[in-house]
């Protein structure tokens, strides 16, 4: 029992810290492509220690099998969604205008986009 | 094609009671009668966006095998040594990126499989698929990639892409 409080608690210590990166990140990070790709951090691995941590604790401790289900959707519906969402913000910044205030190394969108005008 | 039609909306509908039940986790009569209703609404308004051919690629077991194998191993992988990259990046002194969006050549024909690998990609921290175009018969993904390594296209490709597209083509094609 007490190794898997361990497990438990290195899982949710993992998850917590790729949250601190990823909030960081959006916090350090330049411009805003940047910050959406520092953000990714934390539904990708920040959530998947704190998931898993929850799975354990339902299954071994709580012995509530609702409870480890319900955590399992969770998970895979932010896991499902989230790229989606960035996809759709990254390009929407670009089509507005949005750039960064120091130029890209390289910009083939842009060339291409112009290419088409 | 009111056979394909059909046959979409039914295993939409599979699916929306299977997450019905998992979600409400009782076998209440009740609860069944509203979910089984609920269900063939968001079937019959949904399913022409959830399936487009009537291909059953997915009753081949070798198929879902390796779906679940590269959920859980090979894209846990790839996630595990992104995401410690991008930790790195963000706690090191000084702004450490170099940023750009490059433009990448994928061989995946498949609709599903396109849109799998472009939100593998997505999801990996410090690259984002921005855009899908087909040219000559060709697809190319505009990637955002927060470290542009090497800028031409089939070498960027190989950093990002990896093993994810070989198995996506595996997966789907």
């Amino acid at each position: 029992m007490l190794i898997l409080r361990i497990l438990i608690d290195v899982l949710l210590v993992g998850g917590c810290f790729f949250a601190l990166a990823g909030t960081l990140g959006v916090l350090r990070m330049p411009d805003s492509f940047s910050r959406m790709q520092a953000s990714t951090n934390i539904p990708t691995f920040g959530l998947l220690g704190i998931v898993l941590a929850a799975l354990l604790y339902a299954i071994f401790m709580e012995h509530n099998a609702a409870m480890a289900v319900k955590v399992l959707i969770i998970g895979g519906f932010v896991l499902l969604t989230n790229p989606i969402v960035g996809n759709t913000l990254s390009r929407a910044a670009y089509k507005y205008g949005i750039r960064p205030k120091k130029p890209m190394v390289q910009d083939d969108y842009g060339r291409d986009e112009a290419d088409e005008r | 094609m009111p056979k394909t039609k059909f046959f979409s909306v039914i295993v939409t509908f599979l699916v929306c009671y299977l997450f019905w039940i998992l979600i409400t986790w009782s076998l209440n009569i009740e609860e069944l009668i509203a979910g089984a209703v609920v269900s063939l609404l968001v079937a019959l308004f949904a399913s022409r966006f959830f399936i487009h051919t009537g291909k059953m690629r997915m009753a081949n077991p070798i198929r879902l095998f390796s779906l679940i194998w590269y959920c859980l191993v090979i894209f846990m992988e790839e996630l595990a040594k992104a995401n410690w990259d991008m930790a790195k990046r963000v706690f090191s002194r000084g702004p450490n990126i170099n940023p750009g969006i490059v433009k990448v050549p994928v061989d995946v024909h498949s609709e599903y499989g396109l849109s799998m690998l472009a939100n593998s990609i997505t999801m990996t921290p410090g690259t984002i698929t921005m855009d899908i175009v087909e040219e000559d018969g060709r697809n190319y993904f505009y990637i955002h990639w927060i470290d542009v390594a090497d800028g031409r296209p089939e070498e960027a490709g190989e950093i990002i892409k990896g093993r994810m597209e070989k198995w996506t083509r595996r997966i789907w094609e």
